[in-house]
């Protein structure tokens, strides 16, 4: 589904240039679940937002489902997002002034779903994150897991084929965390390709691979159950 | 779609109520304030549109030359000039003469003073009455016919009775048979009347009116709906040069749609040269910046509580939302925010219409029968909408989703550097305004306490009618013998206005005195005393009329004209009489209070009276003093009720438009001032707000509240410093250019830049500290926790 190769991403202010991914490359199938760990400034964010189509890389080479995207316009990678990829952020990022619903309903309004089919489609998937109780209710008035469920609720709605989840745990405290892990090991089950960027080696269990990355660079790869038939290495 | 922009905008409004009151509050004020002078611009625009056909209706005034100048005159043609108009020059469907006079009419055992005007029956033909009763085509056909409005036709014989065929006395004379009713002008028709009276009665009275000679009455003409309108002006033009035989007299035609906006009284040297359409454009454009001020408050406000917003854009473009539908979001965002301030301008414009109307001296309204002005508040309302939210849209749609998810610091320098460009704006502005409320202020004053050469204060003016003239002696008698009257006098024309004048004069030690226009006044003896006009040389007229029958009193500026030496002794001929200078008066103003006076000719003429003018000692009871008068005058012109004006009532009206606009620019500055102050005041709490934990921070390291407050507001002060330096130029050369319209004028003072500089600076300084003070003193235990 995703093959990098070659990338690379520099940022650079005045004085000094940083490079925050050096000619990395793996690749990711259909259907799996790959953890991504590292210290704090390895790259792994950065590797996360260009693989979500929000930043572009500045040099090597991104296949999408065999679609070279490393060029994308912001348009055509807007377009590319809102079908096919669904993220989930350590800090939640749901908009406050929208209620549950209204915040689980937007991606749906950006892929242009009538209304009467979003309502059933947003409904379907807080009955399953076990939300629906919290439908009208606000961001601020949830506890961490209640607000992490309804973001991987909105992520999920517009069934993607991939979720990006950044420190998906981060927020929670460990009963939350797990709850949240067993939704995305359950979505990965459903068929959902799922990247997560992690420092918890708790949470990296649940996946099938660890890719590990140190100055932008993968150093290590651990696969851990028995998808890795699947893997091509 | 549209619906959750709707939710989310009112949502965040409503969450950050504060600057959503500020934004909307000051939106609000210049909306109010762009739609009560787009009230008045339209009302401006839609002068002289009463009747049908008004394109097609002219007025002839005239272009004289005297003494290498071209002035221009209305109400001043011969009387033939009409119907010679309509017999050769082609084109021209109908004329009417027209006369305006004062008439005392009498019915129904009710007397009132009216005014009314002596028209030709094409008049009916040129100006389309809604006649009431009555029938346009027949109705001054009868010499002893009259028509009168509605209004007229209430105060006589009570309202909604049927008049036609009643009889009114004129004049405590003659008996009129009303022969039409007419529904009233409304107020934005240059020419009104009371009552018209067929032009063959002033034509019996004054048979002189149907020579070519005297300039003395209006002269109206419809042209035909084909006709090209250059062809028949160069027709009038060709007519009266061919009849007059001279170039020093251009008569033309002077469109009715011009009469209000581009008056013949503003022309210079013949040529159109601004009017009341220069006010209507000022005005116009005053409106734009007050909006364009309340934009920038909602521009401001927007792109520095970004950072509120950035996670917002960067979870939507996350979610597949692309740059253009955030750029719809938030223009729906201001255009919503700019509806509801329409909304509260609604309230606020029917709240201050009477006041406004007060001020304005009109009868506006809102008018919501009018679909333009819904149109006008919903292009306003949109227009304003976009414009503000244009530049916050792009700005934060522009944000990256990577910065601003992982909480990287969005203020951009081009956004704060634009931020400051607008503040600056807008001061600037504010303070242009600031500068001209105190330069037409202090051009009126300067103009109003003009020497005008005679005392206006307790003088009374009174028309002459009916015995006056007649009973002077007894009258002048009987109220100088009561103490509250202290002088008494007759003149033909209103001291305030230009009266007759005329060219054509010889006199000794002149030459070339043919072509000078000379003013002349017809008054009795004690006129000079009466007025307060001091005679330098020579003596008074006497009081024996046919002693001085022959004798003049002549200006200054008339006496600089003869020579050197003493004027007194010298003779003038005017037309063929000779007349010996008895006395030289001071100049005295008369006409354009701005300008200079022609010469003046006094003669001893008081059977040609159209005024009587009373002075009352300083100490005088003046209710009093009214009341003897009435007596007196009721006791030897009893048909008359009376009628009189305070000559300096009259003074102060002279200067209405530049009132109306003192007094609108003073509004106007103050509400660009406080639209200015409202977005900084929230700009200033933003910055507080934004700069809390450095507060906190330097209180803890010791810093005292003054030096926070310094802090804080320096950077304002500087940028309203800026404002001053580039308000200054632009306000003097806005200001240099106004005044080099009035002859007499204020020379430019420093005092009013500095006063300008200063009240801005003070201003702003309040409405900064007011937040820097609040964020100094606050405890510096509480920012620094919340980190």
């Amino acid at each position: 589904m995703i093959t990098i190769t070659d990338l690379e991403k520099y940022y650079a202010t005045e004085e000094v240039r940083t490079v925050a991914l050096n000619k990395l490359s793996f690749t990711v199938n259909e259907g799996e679940f790959v953890a991504i760990m590292g210290p704090s400034g390895c790259g792994k964010s950065t590797l996360l937002n260009i693989l979500g189509l929000l930043d572009d890389p500045d040099g090597g080479s991104f296949l999408f489902n065999g679609i070279e995207v490393a060029g994308f316009n912001e348009r055509k990678r807007a377009d590319l997002r809102k079908h096919n990829i669904g993220f989930v952020f350590q800090s939640f990022n749901l908009i406050d002034e929208l209620t549950v619903f209204e915040n689980v309903e937007l991606p749906l309004i950006y892929t242009g779903v009538k209304t009467a089919e979003r309502k059933q489609r947003v409904e379907e998937v807080l009955e399953k994150m076990q939300i629906m109780h919290r439908r009208k209710h606000f961001p601020q008035q949830l506890s961490g897991g209640q607000q992490q469920r309804v973001a991987v609720a909105r992520a999920v709605v517009n069934k993607p084929k991939l979720i990006l989840a950044d420190e998906p745990t981060g927020n929670l405290d460990s009963s939350n965390g797990n709850e949240v892990m067993d939704l995305l090991t359950e979505l990965n089950a459903a068929g959902t390709t799922i990247i997560m960027v992690t420092h918890s080696e708790h949470d990296a269990k649940y996946s099938h691979r660890i890719i590990r990355m140190l100055d932008g660079q993968k150093v290590t790869e651990n696969i851990l159950s028995d998808y890795k038939s699947k893997v091509e290495v | 779609m549209i619906r959750n922009y709707i939710k989310i905008a009112w949502r965040n409004l409503w969450k950050s109520k504060g600057y959503s009151a500020l934004n909307i509050f000051g939106l609000a004020i210049g909306i109010t304030c762009a739609a009560l002078i787009f009230l008045w611009v339209e009302d401006e625009l839609n002068y002289n549109t009463y009747f049908a056909d008004s394109e097609l209706i002219y007025e002839v005034p005239s272009n004289q030359e005297y003494d290498g100048e071209w002035r221009t005159f209305k109400q001043a043609t011969p009387g033939p000039l009409a119907a010679d108009l309509k017999r050769n020059v082609p084109g021209i469907d109908f004329t009417s003469r027209v006369r305006e006079s004062g008439f005392l009419l009498n019915a129904n055992d009710k007397s009132i003073n009216k005014t009314g005007s002596y028209v030709d029956p094409e008049y009916l033909n040129i100006f389309k009455f809604d006649f009431l009763e009555g029938d346009a085509s027949t109705a001054l056909k009868d010499i002893k016919s009259i028509v009168i409005t509605r209004t007229m036709a209430d105060q006589l014989f009570g309202e909604d009775v049927h008049v036609l065929g009643e009889s009114i006395k004129l004049n405590n004379q003659e008996i009129f048979k009303i022969t039409g009713v007419v529904a009233d002008l409304p107020p934005n028709v240059t020419y009104d009347f009371d009552c018209l009276l067929p032009f063959r009665n002033f034509e019996v009275d004054n048979p002189w009116t149907k020579e070519y000679g005297a300039n003395f009455a209006n002269t109206f003409v419809k042209l035909a709906p084909n006709s090209d309108f250059e062809t028949v002006d160069q027709g009038v033009r060709d007519f009266v040069m061919n009849k007059f035989g001279e170039d020093d007299s251009v008569f033309f035609l002077h469109a009715m749609k011009d009469w209000h906006l581009r008056g013949t009284e503003s022309y210079e040297n013949g040529e159109p040269a601004g009017g009341r359409i220069l006010y209507v454009r000022l005005f116009t454009v005053v409106a734009l910046f007050i909006l364009l001020i309340a934009c920038i408050n909602f521009m401001n406000l927007s792109t520095a509580r970004s950072e509120k917003r950035a996670n917002e854009v960067g979870v939507r473009k996350a979610l597949g939302s692309d740059k253009r539908s955030l750029i719809n979001q938030f223009i729906t965002e201001a255009v919503m925010t700019t509806a509801i301030a329409s909304l509260f301008s609604i309230a606020f414009i029917t709240i201050l219409l009477p006041f406004y109307n007060t001020l304005i001296e009109k009868q506006l309204t809102i008018g919501w029968d009018n679909p333009m002005h819904i149109i006008g508040l919903v292009v306003i309302t949109l227009g304003l909408g976009i414009l503000a939210g244009l530049y916050p849209a792009f700005y934060l749609s522009s944000f990256k989703p990577v910065d601003v998810l992982k909480g990287v610091r969005t203020t951009s320098g081009s956004a704060s550097f634009i931020r400051k460009g607008l503040v600056i704006g807008q001061f600037a502005i504010s303070i242009v305004f600031i500068i001209c409320t105190f330069t037409v202020y202090e051009q009126i004053q300067y103009v109003k306490g003009r020497d005008l050469g005679y005392n206006k204060e307790n003088l009374l003016r009174v028309p002459v009618n009916g015995d006056i003239v007649k009973n002077f002696e007894p009258i002048q008698q009987e109220l100088l013998a009561g103490n509250q009257i202290k002088n008494i006098a007759l003149c033909d024309s209103q001291i305030l206005n230009g009266g007759n004048n005329g060219s054509g004069l010889t006199w000794q030690g002149g030459n070339d005195t043919e072509n000078i226009l000379v003013s002349y006044r017809h008054v009795s003896n004690d006129f000079f005393q009466t007025v307060g006009i001091k005679l330098i040389d020579g003596r008074p007229f006497s009081t024996d009329i046919a002693k001085d029958s022959t004798s003049a009193i002549i200006s200054e500026t008339f006496a600089r004209l003869m020579g050197e030496g003493s004027a007194v002794g010298k003779k003038i001929n005017r037309w063929g009489d000779d007349f010996t200078v008895i006395a030289v008066a001071e100049d005295y103003l008369y006409g354009d209070m701005y300008g200079t006076s022609d010469p003046v000719l006094f003669l001893n003429a008081p059977d040609q009276a159209r005024f009587l003018y009373l002075r009352f000692p300083r100490e005088a009871d003046v209710t009093a003093a009214l009341h003897q008068i009435e007596q007196t005058l009721t006791k030897y012109n009893p048909a008359f009720p009376l009628e009189y004006e305070f000559v300096d009532a009259g003074f102060d009206a002279q200067f209405k438009s530049e009132n109306l606009v003192g007094k609108l620019s003073q509004i106007f500055a103050l509400i660009a001032v406080i639209i200015s102050c409202l977005g900084l005041f929230g700009l200033s709490a933003y910055t507080a707000e934004q700069r809390r934990k450095e507060i906190g921070v330097r209180k803890v390291l010791g810093s005292s509240v003054t030096n926070i407050v310094k802090l804080l507001s320096r950077d304002f002060l500087k940028l309203v410093l800026i404002s001053v330096i580039i308000a200054i130029p632009v306000g003097y050369f806005l200001m240099d250019n106004w005044l080099q319209d009035y002859a007499y004028r204020i020379e430019f003072n420093f005092w009013i830049f500095l006063f300008a500089a200063v009240i801005a600076l003070a201003i702003a300084l309040l409405t900064v500290s007011f937040q820097a003070v609040k964020a100094a003193i606050a405890n510096p235990v509480n920012s620094l926790k919340t980190e």
